[in-house]
């Protein structure tokens, strides 16, 4: 498939066939994906007597994005191993990194009402503005694409359906629970912090707790900030490209 | 005309120290037909189908499909194929008009093409009736023909069907006969892999017989029969003695009387002489099985595993 629309009609496809159609079978997919961020949301309010709602808040957002990467990674497997899906898509004109971005733009279709109400909170507590809203956005979409492609590379790799059950809680933890999303990096003990910087997850959290006013980053950290998410994602993605195997060897 | 597949010395191992799944397979697959490839489990048929697919590397050798190079030139293969591998399902939460329309927008055909093709498809193949249900719903027979209709469908011009009836009952496994027969009324190339050898006999013009992911015989199934070196098969009830048999060719027992399987003459002779004593006999050429059976040396259904991949 050479032109444009075609690879774009195929993306769509892929979501539609992957985001929506099982929404229609089992609408509890949409409530699924808001079960961590809410759980970690409600238990961080509560223990924090509301102190940690910002970060709560924009952490939620954030793994609700990595939970797309990890969906990606359980999806694939599956089609993969179980239903040999990948290999009917290998054998088609349908191009590795159209499969892969149709699949993860369908994991966002899942987390759409999870966002919704994240994003309730966000105007409600006063934290909309237009510069902030660039920045959730940018940070957002960036923590998507990077957790897509760590799941797409993981994916190709599993034998069995299970050994995602294996990795995407260790993502999670890794990811998500370790690093400063949740709290602020000022909670850690000063000795850990460096250790904090070794995931991209603590970058899109600076990012997104300065946009809620929670002490902004200072301007050159703001692009540290940025500059770092955005390799990751590059790296992350170019290892996807390079490193999945489409194609068995 | 070129060869849709044209295979010279391909070869695959899974790793080092395992035995070869393919060994030096050098045949040439001619566009148009239903091509049969045939075998125990682990003969290499699926690996040598994964290769001609695009979904697996050969270790070594050349492979070329539609004259394109598997190794270099895939994605201008894939552009052209379609697939339906061994032990695939549907996913689950689609309905049959699903699966075959999102199958050809995804492949990049318009919404209009689709839906003609999916409408189209679904009527020849008797699933019209159906294209409501989801896919989970159906028996196997039925799903496995959807799997059959998604490919089908597409303007794709080889289709690689690796075991489609594995597993199916008889009814369903002609269900499935009637769409690969399809595929073959469009003059399009089917490449098969069974371990039915009716069914091989039944729809492909071309076999190939791979054991030990070693080519053993090629060719169309009549002239199969000109390869073996007893080509007719005598069964005859009482009157006779094993050693009396064994001067027309070579005996076995078989329920009741005995299978000599001989020349032709000979076999003749046998006929005959049964005739004359009132015994009970048929004569005809040897089956696909009986082929199968003198040249690889054992039943294609004993299971034990041929080598180490499928």
């Amino acid at each position: 498939m050479s032109d444009s629309r075609h690879r774009l009609r195929s993306l769509l496809a892929i979501t539609y066939l992957n985001g929506v159609v099982p929404i229609r079978t089992q609408p509890l997919y949409l409530v699924n994906i808001l079960a961590s961020p809410l759980s970690f949301l409600f238990f961080i309010v509560i223990a924090s007597h509301g102190v940690f709602l910002p970060e709560a808040v924009g952490g939620g957002m954030i793994l609700m994005m990595l939970s797309m990467g990890t969906s990606v990674q359980t999806d694939m497997t599956h089609y993969r191993q179980d239903l040999k899906f990948q290999d009917v898509m290998v054998a088609s004109p349908i191009e590795a990194p159209i499969y892969v971005a149709g699949l993860a733009l369908s994991e966002l279709v899942y987390a759409l009402p999870g966002l919704f109400v994240f994003l309730l909170i966000w105007i409600a507590e006063g934290w909309a503005n237009p510069q902030s809203a660039l920045v959730l956005t940018g940070v957002l979409l960036l923590s998507w694409a990077f957790a897509s492609a760590l799941g797409f590379t993981l994916a190709t790799y599993f034998e069995d359906v299970r050994e995602t059950f294996v990795f995407s809680p260790l993502i999670s933890l890794a990811l998500s629970v370790l690093p400063p999303v949740y709290y602020p990096i000022t909670a850690l003990p000063a000795m850990w912090r460096p250790l904090a910087y070794l995931s991209p997850t603590t970058y899109a959290a600076d990012l997104i707790h300065g946009a809620m006013g929670l002490g902004a980053p200072p301007l050159l950290a703001a692009g540290i900030d940025w500059l770092v998410l955005i390799a990751f994602t590059v790296a992350l993605v170019v290892l996807a490209a390079y490193k999945a195997r489409w194609r068995e060897p | 005309m070129s060869a849709a597949i044209e295979a010279r010395g391909l070869s695959k191992r899974y790793a080092k120290g395992r035995e070869a799944a393919l060994s030096e397979v050098s045949l040439s697959i001619p566009p148009g037909a239903v091509y049969g490839l045939i075998g125990r489990n682990g003969a290499g048929k699926t690996t040598f189908i994964r290769i001609c697919a695009t979904q697996l590397l050969p270790s070594a050798g050349d492979l070329r499909v539609l004259g394109f190079d598997v190794r270099g030139e895939e994605r201008k293969i894939r552009e052209r194929i379609a697939c339906v591998p061994q032990e695939s399902r549907p996913l689950y939460f689609l309905n049959v008009w699903e699966l075959v329309y999102l199958y050809l927008k995804m492949r990049g055909l318009d919404a209009v093409e689709s839906r003609r093709r999916t409408t189209n498809v679904l009527d020849e193949l008797g699933l019209s009736e159906v294209k409501g249900t989801l896919v989970n719903r159906l028996s196997g027979g039925m799903r496995r023909r959807a799997m059959v209709a998604m490919v089908l469908a597409s303007d794709a011009e080889i289709l690689f069907l690796d075991e489609p009836t594995t597993g199916l009952d008889p009814i369903a496994r002609r269900e499935v006969w009637g769409a690969i027969r399809r595929a073959s009324r469009e003059k399009r190339t089917v490449l098969l892999t069974t371990h039915y050898l009716d069914e091989a006999e039944a729809l492909s013009a071309r076999l190939a017989l791979l054991e030990k992911g070693r080519l053993l015989l090629e060719g169309p199934p009549s002239e199969l029969r000109g390869r073996v070196r007893l080509p007719y098969r005598v069964t005859v009830q009482g009157s006779f003695l094993p050693s009396e048999l064994e001067r027309f060719g070579q005996v076995s027992d078989v329920e009741g009387g005995h299978l000599v399987f001989a020349q032709e003459g000979a076999a003749r002779e046998l006929a005959m002489l049964a005739l004359s004593r009132g015994a009970k006999v048929s004569m005809g050429p040897v089956s696909l099985e009986d082929i199968f059976m003198e040249v690889v040396g054992r039943s294609i259904e004993d299971d034990a595993p041929a080598a180490e991949a499928t």
